[in-house]
């Protein structure tokens, strides 16, 4: 028995020692991957099923139902217009936050420019001034403007960015002095210089700063919730509130909330996957 | 920064150029922000009709009320929750991606994949996989463990359960910054290590986390201000503060002063306190980073 038991362990030893060190390594991360993933793949299988299919709690087979959760939520619950109000919302963001940005790190880093350094330190001080540090006034703003309930609400507070103006600048600076040169002594106009040399030699960081935005904003909630009452001007995340809410006549159609859920994440999603390289590149220069 | 002459001299251009930037974060940012300031002296009565001078009268009122420092408390504590519970989960992930060299780029987009997910979304999936009677995962747990999951009635359940979802959709923004900082560390400072047959949890505990710390500075920051602010969709639709206070955290109770009970001098008071709170974060971030890079450099 003793030796049986000997032998045993220094086989699996001798297993072990052929093993390569990483494949536990694989292991967890599949593991870890397949746990941070569960929820996503349940909420799609089950984005299928009836609301007495989904009452059956084990039962996790594609259901009867198959796209029909997700053409009611887009009809009937008025998901088709909340998606586009957010994707007309996160691109406006986007392009003007981009363009805003662009212009500003043109000033700060080729204009000889008095007062430089307080200028960038009174855009980076805007760190300290989250939505919620000023909410309530934002929203009585909004009021006095006449702008609740619009487009120029959701995005008007978002165009301009300490991070982007910050991120432009570094790279702008990173880029050789020779170049600047050529361009100066060609004569060319600062647009065109912006145009012709900078944004071709930032396009990375473009992508990557139009990543982080367009999630930024297409995630966004409690400001939507506050800046907007009227369900005809409404993004999807709030949109996903009002499901919630509505879908519980009787019993809660989970299918349906799932469905929702299913196309809340996908456009964010999908431009991650598309642009992560970029998206990468960018926070890595941002830690820096 | 570059010693020659700058291409372009005309401070009127420049001026143009940053106009448009400058208008808005005047308008929208400095505006607003010192607006608050300026409301969280006054009391709004008659819901919002009517303020009168309350000098430093809202801050006594938050700092004599159980709910507000019950609110505070479980803000802390929440804070620290998330902070620690993403970390060390988002930490044991991108070790195990900056060791295994194939088909580390695929695990990567498969991990960091939660940056995407909308909180709102987040939340909504867990009420329903996480609900006491009908989620496949209450199921399965309650199955195999003798846990009760109850989190509708009970207090810390919910703070737990709303816990996990905000570290769950923070995992992807951290393992995208501790995967770039495991890869920058230089590999002659960690080959002496790994050729003494050093173990996993040793090498990084030893030899990574101080090689990295500036990054879990940054991601302590950052993640403390994402836990007071971000997680409110998940209390929203997951909670609503509930139960009794478990889960009322800062954000939460200002949106529901301002918005619901339209205290709005008592609402620009918690959002003074909110601001102290980022900045006190965000010095203690700048100094910590300067200290690294002066010794570092």
């Amino acid at each position: 028995m003793a030796t049986e038991t000997n032998q045993q362990t220094a086989r699996s030893t001798r297993f072990r020692d052929r093993l390569p060190d990483h494949v536990p390594m694989h292991l967890g991360l599949l593991a870890a991957i397949a746990l941070m993933s569960a929820p996503l793949v349940l909420a799609v299988v089950m984005s299928t099923q009836t609301t007495t299919e989904v009452y059956q709690v084990t039962n996790v087979g594609i259901g009867s139902q198959g796209l029909r959760n997700y053409a009611a939520a887009l009809t009937e619950y008025n998901f088709a217009t909340y998606m586009l109000n957010s994707l007309v919302m996160s691109v406006v963001v986007v392009v003007g936050k981009v363009a805003l940005s662009l212009l500003a790190a043109l000033a700060l880093v080729y204009y000889e420019l008095p007062y430089e350094r307080a200028i960038f330190m009174f855009i980076l001080l805007t760190l300290l001034l989250p939505v919620p540090v000023r909410i309530v006034p934002l929203f009585q703003l909004m009021a006095d403007l006449g702008w609740t309930n619009t487009l120029l609400a959701l995005t008007g507070p978002y165009v301009a960015s300490a991070t982007a103006v910050f991120l432009f600048r570094q790279h702008f600076m990173s880029i050789p002095d020779s170049l600047v040169e050529t361009a100066r002594v060609d004569g060319v106009g600062p647009l065109r210089f912006l145009f012709g040399v900078l944004v071709p030699m930032s396009r990375g960081m473009i992508a990557g700063v139009c990543v982080i935005t367009f999630i930024y904003a297409w995630n966004q909630f409690l400001w939507p919730l506050i800046a907007v009452t009227d369900k005809s001007s409404q993004v999807v995340q709030v949109g996903i509130r009002y499901i919630q809410g509505s879908a519980q006549a009787g019993l809660t159609q989970w299918g349906l909330i799932m469905a929702a859920a299913v196309l809340t994440l996908l456009p964010p999603l999908f431009v991650l996957l598309a642009l992560h390289r970029p998206l990468l590149e960018t926070f890595a220069i941002q830690q820096k | 920064m570059s010693t020659q002459p700058k291409p372009f001299d005309s401070t009127r251009q420049a001026a143009l150029l940053l106009l448009p930037t400058v208008v808005v974060l005047v308008a929208f940012l400095y505006y607003p922000g010192l607006e608050t300031f300026r409301l969280s002296l006054y009391k709004t009565l008659f819901l919002g009709q009517q303020t009168t001078w309350a000098g430093l009268g809202n801050f006594a009122e938050l700092a004599t009320s159980t709910a507000y420092r019950h609110s505070f408390l479980v803000t802390i504590l929440f804070a620290v929750v998330v902070v620690a519970g993403t970390l060390a989960a988002s930490l044991a992930v991108s070790y195990m991606l900056f060791t295994v060299d194939v088909g580390s780029s695929t695990y990567l987009v498969a991990a960091i994949w939660p940056y995407a997910l909308p909180p709102a979304v987040a939340a909504i999936l867990l009420n329903f996989l996480l609900h006491p009677n009908l989620g496949i995962f209450t199921h399965y747990l309650e199955a195999f463990t003798p846990f009760t999951l109850d989190w509708f009635n009970d207090g810390p359940q919910a703070f737990a359960v709303v816990a996990i979802v905000a570290i769950w959709k923070q995992l992807g923004y951290n393992i995208i910054f501790l995967v770039a900082a495991l890869n920058n560390v230089p590999e002659t400072l960690t080959e002496s290590a790994k050729l003494d047959g050093v173990g996993h949890l040793r090498l990084l505990s030893k030899v990574y986390l101080p090689l990295i710390a500036p990054t879990m500075v940054f991601l302590v920051v950052m993640n403390t201000i994402y836990s007071f602010f971000s997680t409110f969709p998940l209390v929203d639709l997951m909670t609503s503060g509930g139960p009794g206070d478990a889960t009322n955290f800062l954000i939460f109770k200002l949106y529901r002063d301002a918005f619901e009970f339209s205290s709005l001098g008592l609402a620009s008071a918690e959002s003074v306190v909110l601001f102290v709170l980022v900045a006190v974060l965000m010095y203690v971030q700048i100094r910590v980073t300067e200290g690294y890079a002066h010794y570092g450099a």
